[in-house]
């Protein structure tokens, strides 16, 4: 038993040496943790796993994704801020959660530590009625909720996510007071949009135009510019409400991994997305591809951020 | 006969060498994974969604499909064989199932569950293919208010559970009701009794429970009496049911098979209900209830059926509304989508060798885990001739692998052992931990239901008795209770109890 157990110890000391020296190789020497913060089958998952053919071939490089799911991602970005700064360890990421966490709560990691490396998906936020629902435009949806406080509910996947505060953004921008009401996931919130449960079902662009679309009727998106996805659907601004949202997905390392290890990462992300292979998948399962390296995504969280300070200082959504 | 065409189409989908051997595939794989606590078909199925990118899409799905209802015939061994539920509808196989397998009586256990199961997906096969698209419009009349009756009828069942005192399984029903509000609030987004550990954010994993209480506790309890170690005191007397067990079993499977068909279509807790609402049944209709708990073969019989058939069942809201029901309905979404299929109504109309392939491929698998699963009852029942300090770490072991599997933590593996000793002490104590698990399970479905169907009535509680399926749930859950409360009975429950003091 004794003599078994210190052969371990010198071979886990002899595969600890090999992997000290192997920097200088990435990515070859050891396959590449990719965490996701949610878990198997959600939309950030399948996107992970529809991408992972491809990024291996870019990067000729073996990808391992791990599932992390749990409080909103927290659990996985504290991993990912915990990890060696190898460049073997990324996360996704997913906005608005990322920064709405950082102003709901006291996080267990520093988000000054996590730096985003590449934007994926940029996915607005949309409001879906059922096909056969009296509201046509979002004027029609505000006047029944000037006419009657209240009675016109919005189903979201959860509270602080990107349809919730689409909510709040909207009651504020509009005069007006709506019943929001909370479901584990998106799922669940079309479930109820179809049984004629609620009035009108939060969901992202992708969520609603992968599925069946002859039972629901999208009313109007919160993204700042017309969708490829649904090109017919009206933005919010179109309609004279000034309400931005959109849940964005991408990948982050951490901030000390070396500048050429996270370039030629990003580089990588870059060539998939632009993989008409890879475009054709991607357009299956309707995902709006925006591509943006970390510098550009980056640029643009501080003024997010800070919208949600704003919102929070007003309307808290946690209580 | 247009029904007929469509099920001879289904058959030569169904039929190529190629879709039968990833039918095959799937159902092996389940089977497998169903045996090891813990590993899901969920996270199953997201590792192989990559390997289905390079496969037609039907055998992709039927690979898929297979791997889900294969894990419902394996996830019954281990609650038989060694008191290890993997996952809530076998927590009820494993009260009775594993009495049996105490008793010798492993292999007619084992049998009965794969012959049950067996019927179950056939008749549920053909449910879905007559009735399917009407079924699935009516599990859209399913609000809030209708979930909160449902959930109310549920917890009332979960109080026959027990074969012993009504005042524990009530006070074990509490427990797991307080063991349920661990977590983020869906409501408010605040956290309630994590006691600031991020890993409890989300409260605790079904898993992490049903293998401390059931599997740990039982390893325990078992070594500290040695005479009862080696897991069966008495002579394995034949594999096969005797003529007296077929004679109980049938109509309890014909019973489990209607009740699971029925609630798997409800997305969302419906499949769980069903196997415990199957046992309820079986224990009330039963003209010897005190047998239940102690090997009583319905007890087995029912709710196997019912749990197999709401697997079958719950295909109907995605196959038809493309509204997955639960995880494993999403992950088979993402793989439709995945190949360009939406599904809903039109896939019925577009792609019919698609989805009547599909239907014929279920039935094709559950006939094959039936040929899979009978010849190898005499190798899983010789498993309980190993000796028990042989088999005790085995089963330590998958019991770790499957708690860590489910979110990757090690957090989670401490807290199973922790529920371990609880468990003990409960058993301890003489309180089942079947009802505990129940509540547990419910009273998230319960309180989010409540207050969903409050928020979106603006504060007016007439919502549950103006929808009529809720004021029917109401109704229906008030007899039980009257019928809980009948003297005679409590009667019968007490002599039964005190029997086991004897």
């Amino acid at each position: 038993m004794l003599k078994a157990l210190k052969t371990f110890c010198i071979g886990a000391l002899a595969v600890s040496a090999t992997a000290g020296v192997a920097h200088a190789e990435w990515p070859k020497d050891r396959p590449i943790e990719i965490i996701v913060a949610f878990a198997p089958g959600g939309s950030t998952d399948v996107m992970a796993r529809a991408m992972q053919p491809y990024l291996e071939k870019e990067l000729g490089a073996k990808i391992v994704i791990i599932n992390k799911p749990g409080a909103s991602g927290e659990i996985a970005y504290t991993q990912l801020s915990q990890a060696k700064p190898d460049g073997y360890t990324f996360s996704f990421i997913n906005t608005p959660g990322y920064l709405s966490m950082q102003v709901q709560r006291k996080l267990r990691y520093d988000p000054k530590s996590i730096q985003a490396v590449a934007r994926i998906v940029d996915d607005p936020t949309a409001f879906v009625v059922k096909a056969d629902s009296p509201l046509k435009s979002l004027k029609d949806l505000v006047a029944q909720a000037k006419a009657n406080p209240k009675s016109v509910s919005v189903g979201s996947s959860g509270v602080g996510t990107d349809d919730h505060l689409a909510t709040i953004l909207l009651e504020s921008a509009a005069g007006v007071s709506l019943t929001h009401v909370p479901f584990p996931g998106a799922g669940e919130t079309r479930t109820a949009l179809l049984g004629g449960h609620i009035t009108v079902g939060g969901l992202n662009v992708s969520e609603f135009a992968s599925g069946d679309t002859s039972s629901v009727r999208p009313l109007v998106h919160f993204g700042d510019k017309r969708s490829p996805e649904a090109p017919d659907v009206p933005m919010a601004q179109e309609q004279g409400f000034e309400v931005f949202m959109s849940s964005e997905r991408g990948l982050a390392a951490r901030r000390d991994v070396p500048a050429d290890i996270r370039t030629k990462f990003s580089d990588a992300v870059k060539k998939v997305v632009d993989n008409p292979e890879f475009k054709e998948q991607a357009k299956k399962l309707s995902l709006p591809l925006a591509y943006l390296s970390g510098e550009e995504w980056e640029q643009q969280m501080p003024k997010r951020l800070q919208a949600f300070q704003d919102i929070w200082n007003k309307t808290p959504w946690v209580q | 006969m247009e029904l007929f065409d469509s099920l001879i189409l289904g058959f030569s989908a169904a039929v190529t060498p190629t879709n039968l051997l990833f039918c095959l595939i799937g159902a092996l794989l389940g089977t497998l994974i169903g045996v090891l606590p813990g590993i899901g078909p969920t996270a199953t199925l997201a590792i192989l969604l990559p390997i289905t990118f390079f496969l037609p899409p039907l055998a992709a799905l039927i690979m898929l499909a297979g791997i889900f209802y294969g894990a419902q015939y394996g996830g019954s061994t281990t609650a038989i064989l060694v008191n290890l539920p993997g996952e809530a509808s076998s927590v009820v196989t494993a009260l009775d199932g594993y009495q049996m397998a105490k008793q010798g009586r492993a292999g007619a256990a084992l049998a009965i569950a794969a012959l049950g199961s067996f019927f179950a997906g056939t008749v549920a096969t053909i449910g879905l293919a007559i009735a399917g698209p009407t079924l699935a419009g009516f599990a859209l009349s399913f609000g809030p208010a209708e979930y909160f009756s449902l959930t109310i009828f549920g917890l009332l069942c979960a109080t026959v559970l027990a074969s012993g005192s009504v005042i524990k399984a009530i006070a074990m029903i509490g427990i797991g009701l307080v063991l349920g509000w661990v977590g983020t609030d869906v409501n408010s987004g605040s956290e309630r009794l994590t006691f600031g550990a991020v890993e409890l954010f989300d409260g605790i994993e079904f898993v992490v429970i049903a293998v401390g209480l059931f599997g740990i506790a039982e390893i325990i309890i078992n070594l500290e009496t040695p005479e009862l170690r080696g897991l069966i005191a008495t002579k394995i007397s034949r594999l096969w049911p005797t003529r007296d067990d077929f004679q109980k079993a049938w109509p309890a499977v014909l019973r489990g098979t209607a009740l699971g068909t029925f609630l798997g279509i409800l997305p969302g807790g419906g499949a769980t209900l069903s196997a415990f609402s199957a046992y309820t049944l079986e224990k009330k209709v039963s003209r010897q209830p005190q047998q239940f708990g102690r090997g009583a073969i319905q007890g087995v019989a029912g709710p196997e059926a019912a749990n197999n058939a709401g697997a079958q069942s719950s295909f109907i809201p995605l196959l038809t509304l493309g509204i997955p029901s639960n995880a494993v309905m999403a992950m088979l979404l993402g793989a439709m989508t995945i190949h360009g299929i939406t599904p809903g109504p039109s896939v019925m109309q577009n792609q019919p060798d698609l989805f009547w392939g599909l239907i014929a491929s279920m039935w094709i698998g559950n006939l094959m885990l039936l040929v899979i699963n009978l010849p190898m009852i005499g190798l899983w029942v010789k498993l309980l001739t190993v000796p028990y300090r042989l088999l005790y770490p085995a089963i330590l072991l998958f019991c770790c692998v499957g708690v860590y599997s489910v979110s990757n933590r090690a957090f989670d593996v401490a807290l199973a052992v922790g529920f371990g000793f609880l468990g003990y002490l409960f058993r301890k104590a003489k309180c089942e931990p079947g009802p505990l698990l129940l509540g547990f399970v419910l009273g998230p479905l319960l309180e989010t239901n409540l207050r969903r169907a409050m928020l979106i009535s603006q504060g007016s509680p007439s919502v549950f008795i103006d929808r009529p399926i809720s004021l029917a749930l109401l109704i229906a859950s008030a007899a039980l209770f009257l019928l809980l409360l009948v003297p005679a009975i409590r009667k019968t429950r007490e002599e039964a109890f005190v029997d086991e003091e004897a």
